[in-house]
C-alpha cells in the first residue's frame, strides 16, 4: 500500500534529507510503525505515552488528506491507498 | 444604523446568502461579513474586548503602553482602538507579512518591532514575551491566551449568526489564535449543540514551520479541541483559488485566508450533499482582499500566486 508522508524540516534529519515518503498501513498507528522500519527513530518524534496511554506529542499535527488526525481517531484512523499525511509542527497562527 | 461613535459600531454584521456557491437549496452557503468592521477585520471585535475587559479590571490605565505580538489584523485593530482611548501601542510583528499591514498600522499611530521571517508568529509570541520582561510596566493583552479574545465571539458573532439563521447547522472558521472558534464554540455548543464548529487552518511554507526543535511548538492557551468537530489544514493553493472563486462567482473581495475558510465551507457543503442531508453552512469573511494585493494573489495564474506566497504569513 503506498502512502505519501509529507516531513517537516525539522525531522527530515530521520529521512535523508527527502521531504517526502513512502510508506504503508491501515492505520496512522501502523503507518508510523512502517515509517519507523526505515526511518528509525522518527516513531519517538512522533508519539509520547502521556497519562499513561501512547499519543501524538503535543506539537505535531497530523493530517490526512488536510484533515487533523486528532477529529478522526488519533493514531487510530483508517487509511488506504494513495492517502496524503502531513506532518507538521504546531506553530502559532493570528 | 446609528452609533455614538466608532467603537460603538464594531460587530453586527451582515449575514449573506451566496446563491451561485451553494450547490442546492437544501445546502446553502452563507458569509458573515467581519470585513465590515471599523477597521476592516474580525479582530475589531477581539481588540475591543480585550480593552474594555483590562480598563474595567485596573490593568489597563490611562497612559499605558500595550505590547502585542501580532501579524497585523488584531495590531491594526488595537491600533484604532489605542489611538480613541489614548494608549501607546507596540506591535511586534513577523517582518514576512504585507507592507500594506504595516502602512496601516503606522497610519494609526502604532509602533512595529520586527521580528524574524523564519518561525513566524511563533518567533513574534517569544520576542514579545522577552520584550514584555524588560517593560513590567507595559500591558501585553496577549489575544493568544486572553479569555476575552473568545468571549468577544461568545458574546457578539455566534449569537448574532443564530439570531440571523436558527437553522445555521455549520460554522467555519479561521483558526489562528483560536479565539473565534473558541468563543463561538463554546456558544453553540451551550446554545446550539448540533451545530457542528469546523476549523480551517492555514497551511504555510516551509519557513514558517522552521523551529529549532519540536519542544519550541506552540498551540494557544485559549485553545481546547472539545469546542470544535474537525480541522483542516489549506495551503495557498487552495486559499487563492477559493478567494478569486467569491469574487467570480459572488462578488465578494475577501482576504487570502478567507479562501482556506471558503474551501473548509465547501467541503462540509459536498459532503452534505453526499450523504442528502440539508444544511445551512455559515462562513467567516475575516477581512477584505485589500491589505493583500502586493502579495500578488489575486493576479496571473494559480501557479504564480501560489509561488508569490511561499514564505509569506498569507493569513
Amino acid at each position: 500500500m503506498a502512502i505519501e508522508v509529507r516531513i517537516p524540516t525539522i525531522l527530515r534529519t530521520y529521512t535523508g534529507g527527502e521531504k517526502s515518503v513512502g510508506g504503508g498501513g491501515d492505520t496512522l498507528a501502523a503507518l508510523i510503525d512502517d515509517l519507523e522500519a526505515n526511518h528509525p527513530g522518527i516513531k519517538d518524534r512522533l508519539i509520547e505515552a502521556r497519562d499513561g496511554r501512547v499519543d501524538l506529542r503535543r506539537f505535531v499535527n497530523v493530517y490526512v488528506n488536510d484533515e487533523d488526525v486528532r477529529f478522526t481517531g488519533g493514531l487510530g484512523t483508517e487509511l488506504s491507498d494513495g492517502d496524503q499525511v502531513v506532518v507538521l509542527p504546531a506553530v502559532a497562527g493570528g | 444604523m446609528r452609533f455614538d461613535s466608532l467603537l460603538d459600531s464594531v460587530g453586527g454584521t451582515p449575514l449573506v446568502g451566496l446563491p451561485r456557491l451553494s450547490p442546492s437549496p437544501d445546502v446553502r452557503l452563507w458569509a458573515k461579513l467581519e470585513d465590515h468592521n471599523p477597521t476592516g477585520s474580525i479582530k475589531d471585535r477581539a481588540a475591543l474586548r480585550m480593552i474594555e475587559v483590562a480598563e474595567k479590571d485596573g490593568t489597563l490605565r490611562p497612559g499605558c503602553t500595550i505590547l502585542e505580538p501580532t501579524s497585523g489584523n488584531t495590531g491594526i485593530s488595537l491600533a484604532m482602538a489605542a489611538k480613541l482611548r489614548g494608549y501607546r501601542l507596540v506591535c511586534v510583528m513577523p517582518e514576512n507579512t504585507s507592507e500594506e499591514r504595516r502602512q496601516l498600522l503606522r497610519m494609526w499611530g502604532a509602533e512595529i518591532v520586527s521580528s524574524p521571517a523564519a518561525g513566524g508568529s511563533n518567533e513574534a509570541v517569544r520576542v514579545a514575551k522577552q520584550i514584555a520582561g524588560e517593560h513590567p510596566d507595559w500591558v501585553m493583552l496577549y489575544q493568544y491566551g486572553n479569555p476575552a479574545n473568545a468571549l468577544a465571539h461568545y458574546e457578539g458573532t455566534a449569537p448574532e449568526i443564530h439570531a440571523d439563521l436558527p437553522e445555521v447547522t455549520h460554522f467555519v472558521a479561521g483558526l489562528g489564535t483560536t479565539g473565534t472558534l473558541m468563543g463561538a464554540g463554546r456558544w453553540f455548543r451551550e446554545h446550539a449543540p448540533h451545530v457542528r464548529i469546523v476549523a480551517a487552518e492555514p497551511r504555510y511554507g516551509e519557513l514558517v514551520y522552521g523551529l529549532r526543535n519540536l519542544d519550541e511548538g506552540f498551540v494557544p492557551e485559549l485553545y481546547d479541541e472539545t469546542l470544535i468537530d474537525t480541522r483542516f489544514s489549506v495551503g495557498p493553493r487552495d486559499a487563492v483559488r477559493r478567494v478569486r472563486e467569491l469574487i467570480e462567482s459572488e462578488g465578494i473581495f475577501a482576504g487570502i485566508s478567507t479562501g482556506a475558510i471558503l474551501h473548509a465551507a465547501l467541503g462540509q457543503a459536498a459532503k452534505a450533499v453526499r450523504a442528502g442531508e440539508r444544511a445551512d453552512i455559515v462562513f467567516v469573511v475575516a477581512d477584505g482582499g485589500w491589505k493583500y494585493l502586493s502579495t500578488g494573489a489575486y493576479e496571473g495564474t494559480i501557479d504564480e500566486a501560489e509561488e508569490k506566497l511561499e514564505g509569506q504569513l498569507w493569513a
